[in-house]
């Protein structure tokens, strides 16, 4: 068989993309080698050279990482569908804004982004920690190449079972599938790719992952100092340069997690910032543990306590980022998640990767323990480094517990490879199970991030009555605090939200005194106050917008087996024009506008007092986004009102079927019954509910959806209806366009009157009657000149060799000739156009028709020699016979919409709350990065001295 | 580190009482069968009975759509979800429910789906 020569493929990208994939494999592994040999070697003349074939090493790795990255996100711009990865996520009709966000929607997409990370935040180490270099970027380099070769795509047999090591997103497609559509040389013209899933078509899909990536990326950095502090048994130097490094990494991870929490808020239908999902754990539990280390770092710095357990929480949080990714990208959650990547089956790879830092972590530091320097002497109860570490053992435990109730499926895939029969455990009501126990620890951080900054490192402690004075105050003023909230918000009558609202305020209090009173304007001592004052302030902000967020939206209808669970019924239904009265709001659904492939719904809220007095009213506009092909709907998108004090959150939930998918809408319409009526203009048709009149014709139709453009003709029948039940009239129009030979239908509805309309099929013909039931006679005039056809005037105004009219379709070679004409019948004028063509030696004309006064032209011939020009004129009688139209009754209403109205009071306090912690981690690290300048400014300085 | 030594331990202590309070927040799937029985909250996985009629009008009541589903023991029984019908319900793989039996029918007001993967990898889409 010969092979193929396919058209249309763009090989070089797949060229280019495997070679950097193997070469960034292959420097990935160089540079961890001569990096080790430069550590190894340390102290010597060699550790230099190894250190520079190193640099090398990491600046070739780096290249192959970014051309990758730079080959697929231009093949995906370009469209070029032969290649798989780029047919799985782009399509034609993907906005250019979103090929960033399709690019990372793949597994192989968020790799390369994470290993660009690695590659960027590893050139600072070069800069600014020159002696840690080695040990660090080895094992940085060392991530790179185990996230490499999930993208090697080799295929290992071993027996009989067939090994996948990575899925390479540059292969061919036609190397992926065997499809008869390849035996097409060119089916790269043919096919178009899936595109980005509409729920993804959203700014933050374009900046979310690449801060969360960032955020994984960057533990890596403690937990490679960390490695380093270990290997090379410096236990103690390692601690400052990684300190500006965990600092930033914390801020980071937490400022992704925090922009997914808000991305869930502002633009998905989940209605809330956190529902204790899989996924939304497994990135919170290693930021808790970072943030556990970032605490014991600081004691470690200050009193040399703690390097054990900070060793221990940088390893942890590292190998709970790659859990995270095993949990995510491995399928182990199955339907426990709502959201998860697509499966790859790289799960065994996922375990390798996790269980192989894990050991390097673990074995080393089993191996160092008895080396790292512990103080032997008790440390004081009363200092501030005894609290601290205790908050972290309280920040890691709360990561235990969450990871744990988290990994369920995972004990379950376990437990049945050791009994097949094994019923998986399930959480009944996850939720509610996560809020109970991290309640307690809330409360409990509250505390100690409240009373701990009043003390101090050593033990070496101020008079306890200079500290307890504020203690004592900041606990009478959160508690007053405590009561007058409850003017605005309740603590549902239940002591344990009472509480952690109380211990909140004590936090906000605490840490808003100690920034005033203690820190002497020192920003630095403030950077951890003002995350402790974030911490209490989103715990309140929990309470706030979480426990005591309402409905507005509340069905009033309420059905027998439902009793129990009327507080379950959380939406309203609306039709389109009615409002609808629900907790002291009028809420209407006013109009809707189609905008690319978006929906947006008007709906329009007024808040009323008893005596239905407005208050207030706005409108807001909640969308529906379509598939890219307009088959259904494929997601909502939430709109929200922000007031300083509370937000009003709007989603649709479901419309009625047939708006929701063309499936349903046609299966809808199989299911109507069209009765035929033939009625001249202005009689009365009896219907089975409505008295109809066909009004009149409309030569310029205006219905929606017609579009004079593209029609050569058209008409519509003006009707009106009267509702015998309603009393109620309306008038709609429904129109029919002719395309050349084709007849387009535009049927209109009543919703309200459960009315649809359409024009009959033989409706065409009664007006436009078929050419060859029609006399013409000829007549001849010249340019400016007139003639007189059956009592109508025709005047030949002017000639064009540029036709306007939407049935020529122009063809090479073509003469086309249109005759400008102005028609006059009965005192009124018309324009005409029609056109004489020569194509291909062979004359024709394309007629021109005014149905107000039934006059059909041709233009038929020209006379060059004598410069006249011919015309055929056919008059029609204008009376029409009775038009035909069909209308079908008794349609259920299609303009129905299912609505959620939700208050989220105070949710400010808890965003300004979660961006405050950020804030405080952020300038911590600020600081110090540039307090190491000074240092170097310092040095510098004391060497020219 | 003596006192923390001590912290640690009551810690210890701590999160074994609550990793036992936790277990019985954790449970395995019930049946229609279990749940007669039970008359408690339970959650049930299963898939849905294409043989029967589905039941869902939004202008009656959004918050009510009715199915029946077949659990793992192949028993069908006839579900009220408290919920409007959710997108692509035809085309999930299984469905789990939370709920409680209540005469003869299985209410619940919470519904997971597995969905089949957005696209089959078989199915490449056609320039039109």
């Amino acid at each position: 068989m010969n092979e193929i020569q396919y058209l249309g493929e763009h090989i070089w990208v797949g060229t280019v993309g495997h070679l950097s994939i193997i070469l960034g494999f292959v420097t990935s592994l160089f540079t961890a080698f001569t990096y080790y040999k430069s550590t190894q070697s340390q102290g010597t003349d060699d550790s230099n050279g190894w250190r520079m074939l190193g640099r090398i090493g990491w600046m070739i790795h780096g290249i192959c990482v970014f051309t990758l990255f730079g080959v697929i996100l231009f093949a995906m711009s370009q469209f070029y569908y032969e290649y798989q990865y780029v047919q799985a996520h782009v399509s034609d009709d993907l906005p250019m804004r979103y090929i960033l966000s399709a690019f990372w929607e793949g597994q192989e997409g968020s790799f390369m982004l994470w290993m660009i990370w690695h590659v960027i935040l590893g050139m600072f180490v070069w800069r600014r920690d020159y002696k840690w270099e080695s040990p660090v970027l080895t094992i940085i380099v060392l991530i790179n190449a185990v996230i490499f070769s999930m993208l090697l795509g080799l295929q290992v047999e071993l027996g009989d079972t067939v090994y996948k090591i990575g899925a390479n997103p540059t292969l061919l497609l036609r190397n992926v599938l065997e499809l008869p559509l390849f035996a097409n040389a060119d089916y790269t013209s043919l096919i178009t790719g899936n595109g980005l899933n509409p729920l993804l078509q959203n700014y933050w899909m374009t900046i979310h992952p690449p801060m969360l990536f960032m955020g994984f990326a960057s533990t890596a950095f403690p937990f490679a100092f960390a490695i380093a502090g270990l290997w090379t048994g410096d236990h103690k130097g390692w601690l400052k340069p990684a300190t500006s490094w965990s600092l930033f990494s914390a801020g980071v991870l937490g400022t992704g997690i925090l922009m997914g929490a808000i991305w869930a808020y502002e633009a998905l239908s989940f209605g809330g910032y956190w529902a204790w999902d899989p996924v939304e754990n497994a990135s919170l539990v290693p930021w808790l543990l970072l943030v556990a280390g970032v605490h014991t770092h600081m004691v470690a710095r200050s009193s040399g306590y703690a390097i054990r357990s900070t060793y221990l929480f940088y390893i942890l949080t590292f190998v709970f980022v790659l859990y995270s990714t095993y949990l995510t990208r491995s399928g182990v959650l199955g339907e426990t998640s709502v959201h998860a990547f697509t499966e790859m089956g790289l799960g065994y790879q996922l375990v390798f990767f996790v269980l192989f830092f894990l050991l390097l972590g673990l074995v080393l530091y089993i191996y160092r323990y008895k080396s790292i320097p512990s103080p032997e002497k008790e440390e004081n109860i009363k200092s501030r480094e005894f609290w601290m570490f205790i908050g972290s053992l309280v920040l890691m435990f709360a990561g235990f517990l969450i990871i744990s109730s988290t990994s369920l499926p995972v004990f379950n895939k376990i437990a049945t490879y050791f009994n097949e029969d094994y019923v998986g455990r399930v959480i009944e009501d996850p939720i509610e199970h996560f809020n109970k126990f991290q309640l307690w620890i809330a409360v409990f951080v509250s505390i100690l991030s409240s009373v701990s900054i009043y003390l101090r490192y050593g033990s070496k402690q101020r008079k306890w009555s200079k500290i307890s004075i504020h203690i004592i105050i900041a606990a009478v003023v959160a508690a007053i605090l405590t009561y007058l909230l409850t003017f605005w918000i309740s603590y549902k009558e239940a002591w344990q939200y009472t509480a952690l609202t109380y211990f909140g305020l004590f936090a906000m209090v605490a840490n808003f005194d100690y920034i005033f009173t203690q820190t002497k304007n020192n920003v630095r001592l403030a950077s951890s106050a003002v995350s402790h004052f974030g911490f209490g302030a989103m715990m309140l902000g929990i309470i706030t917008s979480g426990l005591n967020q309402s409905f507005i939206s509340n069905n009033p209808f309420v059905f027998g087996e439902t009793m129990d669970d009327v507080a379950k019924k959380r939406s309203i239904v609306l039709i389109k024009g009615e409002p609808l009265y629900s907790e002291g709001h009028f809420i209407t659904w006013k109009s809707d506008t189609l905008i690319a492939n978006t929906r947006h719904y008007d709906i329009n809220f007024q808040k009323i007092d008893e005596d239905r007095n407005v208050l207030e009213e706005w409108n807001l506009k909640p969308n529906a986004v379509y598939a890219n092909d307009f088959s259904k709907i494929s997601a909502f998108n939430p709109d929200t009102r922000h007031k300083w004090h509370e937000d009003i959150f709007t989603c649709i939930l479901n419309l009625s079927p047939p708006m929701m998918s063309q499936e349903q809408l046609k299966e809808m319409e199989d299911t109507l019954v069209y009765n035929t009526y033939y009625a001249s203009i202005g009689d009365t048709i009896r219907g089975i509910e409505n008295d109809i009149v066909i009004e009149r014709l409309n030569y310029e139709p205006t219905h929606p959806e017609y579009n004079p453009a593209d029609n050569d003709f058209g008409v519509a029948l003006v009707t009106s209806f009267h509702n015998r039940e309603s009393k109620r009239d309306s008038t709609i129009e429904t129109a029919l366009g002719l395309r050349g030979p084709l007849v387009y239908k535009y049927p209109e509805k009543i919703e309200s009157f459960g009315v649809r309309v359409r024009p009959a099929d033989t409706l065409m013909n009664m007006i436009f009657p078929i050419e060859t039931d029609l006399t013409y006679n000829r007549y001849t005039t010249t340019q400016g000149g007139s003639f007189n056809a059956d009592g109508t005037t025709i005047e030949l105004v002017e000639l064009s060799n540029q036709p306007g009219k939407s049935s020529y379709q122009p063809e090479d070679g073509d003469i086309a000739i249109e005759a400008r004409l102005k028609v006059t019948r009965d005192g009124v004028s018309y324009p005409a156009t029609p056109i004489y063509v020569i194509r291909g030696n062979m004359p024709m004309s394309i007629k021109h028709y005014i149905p107000q006064t039934g006059t059909h032209i041709r233009f038929s011939n020209i006379d060059p020699v004598k410069e006249t020009f011919g015309f055929k004129v056919a008059q029609q009688n204008t009376v029409l016979p009775p038009l035909a139209i069909e209308i079908a009754e008794q349609v259920t209403r299609s303009d129905l919409l299912l609505l959620e109205a939700k208050i989220f009071p105070g949710i400010n306090i808890f965003w300004s709350g979660t961006i405050m912690m950020m804030m405080g981690l952020l300038m911590a690290w600020l600081l110090r990065v540039f307090s190491k300048n000074d240092d170097k400014r310092n040095r510098n300085q004391k060497e020219e001295s | 580190m003596k006192s923390s030594y001590v912290i640690a331990l009551v810690m210890i202590l701590v999160s074994i009482g609550i990793f036992i309070s936790a277990s019985a927040d954790v449970s395995t799937y019930a049946t229609f069968e279990s749940a007669i029985v039970s008359q408690s909250r339970v959650k049930i996985a299963g898939k849905l009975n294409k043989k029967k009629a589905m039941e869902y009008d939004p202008t009656v009541d959004a918050d009510r759509f009715v199915f029946h589903m077949i659990d793992s023991d192949e028993v069908s029984n006839k579900v009220i979800l408290l919920k409007p019908k959710p997108q692509d319900f035809e085309r999930s793989e299984q469905i789990v429910l939370t709920g409680a039996m209540k005469d003869g029918a299985f209410v619940a007001d919470e519904i997971l789906m597995k969905c089949p993967s957005k696209y089959k990898e078989e199915e490449i889409a056609l320039r039109k």
